[in-house]
């Protein structure tokens, strides 16, 4: 909330650009979601107490109900393949003939590529998020074992330069 | 002369006919494309597996049929709307046909069973029911967004609407359910 005050009295406003549009959007949603959600804490001690609400959540829980019970309802597994024949049985006698109407008379419902792929959702996402902390932890290794080396031969030179003279050292660490 | 025109004619026709038959490939690409998805969501409109083949073939050959055997510019949408529209006229004569015979028996309370009664397939013929009985806009919102699962973006585009109208069109046929499926 106090971010989209902030933008929203910024001096530069008018600079305002596609991006600073959508995030107020979507603060706006999250902040009108939580305060008035339905199962607010407001909401909900504020229904308690009405019978016009109360019956008004029951009528749109029953909706609800009523629209899971409609789409829970399994059909048989050839419905699509008697649909199919019946519609192509009703269309031009060159298009029932055709090699892509018989396939469709033998159709099955298949579930959507996403769908099918939704069960390896979580071993994906594990995998990635190993190979991230994998080529971070790699990153790190060598960054720090770089960084080791060169502090390494800056003590050392520095030892060199104290015991053997510059001269000397150059000449080492040249070769 | 005469009879070189003729033939050139004939040809004219034959070249023609193959070219309308195979330009009709278009219904069998759509049936195999949206077939699935369509028939889901006669089956959750109808709840009747006769009416939805019923459904089914209607819209296919009101496809077939269209302006001249002319190929819509938005297949999808057509199909959609088309076979909402027969499913619901068909809940409304199959409505119809409900009351008359319970006039004719004259049993219709002894066949209903009790409202307070949690029974799946009551719950969802009364939906059905009062679904036929919504304005066209706000029908087609909860068919196309609740039956046939489509997203807002898509039920937007179907209906030539903004996704935020459809959500607006959604919400309020949710309350009108509600309301009637209260009393």
């Amino acid at each position: 909330m106090i971010k989209i005050i902030k933008i929203l009295f910024n001096k530069h406003s008018h600079k305002m650009n596609h991006n600073t549009c959508r995030q107020i959007r979507s603060w706006l949603t999250k902040v009108l979601s939580k305060s008035f959600n339905a199962d607010a804490e407001w909401v909900q001690r504020h229904v308690m107490h009405c019978p016009r609400c109360q019956r008004r959540l029951a009528g749109i829980g029953k909706v609800k109900l009523a629209l899971s019970m409609a789409k829970s309802q399994p059909h048989q597994l050839d419905l699509l393949m008697r649909a199919n024949t019946q519609a192509i049985g009703v269309l031009k006698h060159s298009l029932r003939k055709m090699p892509k109407a018989e396939k469709l008379r033998t159709a099955v419902p298949e579930p959507k590529l996403s769908e099918r792929c939704s069960k390896y959702n979580r071993p994906v996402t594990n995998v990635a998020a190993c190979i991230a902390i994998l080529f971070l932890m790699k990153v790190g290794i060598f960054s720090s074992a770089n960084m080791f080396q060169s502090h390494g031969q800056k003590a050392l030179r520095q030892y060199y330069v104290s015991h053997v003279g510059e001269e000397l050292t150059n000449d080492i660490f040249t070769t | 002369m005469f009879a070189e025109s003729v033939g050139y004619e004939l040809w004219g026709e034959l070249a023609g006919l193959s070219a309308m038959e195979a330009s009709q490939k278009w219904i069998l690409s759509a049936m195999q494309r949206h077939g699935p998805e369509l028939v889901r969501m006669l089956w959750r409109i109808l709840g009747n597996e006769q009416d939805v083949c019923d459904a089914y073939q209607s819209t296919f050959l009101q496809l077939a049929h269209y302006q001249g055997r002319q190929k819509p510019k938005h297949v999808k949408a057509y199909l959609f709307r088309t076979a909402s529209n027969t499913a619901i006229s068909m809940l409304r004569h199959r409505a119809a046909e409900k009351r008359t015979l319970s006039k004719a028996t004259n049993n219709a309370e002894a066949t209903q069973p009790h409202v307070n009664e949690i029974d799946c397939k009551f719950l969802a013929e009364t939906l059905r029911r009062y679904v036929a009985q919504l304005p066209e806009h706000l029908r087609d919102v909860i068919t196309l967004r609740d039956l046939a699962e489509l997203s807002y973006a898509e039920v937007g585009r179907l209906l030539g609407i903004s996704p935020a109208t459809a959500r607006v069109y959604r919400c309020k046929a949710v309350q009108l359910l509600a309301i009637w499926m209260n009393k």
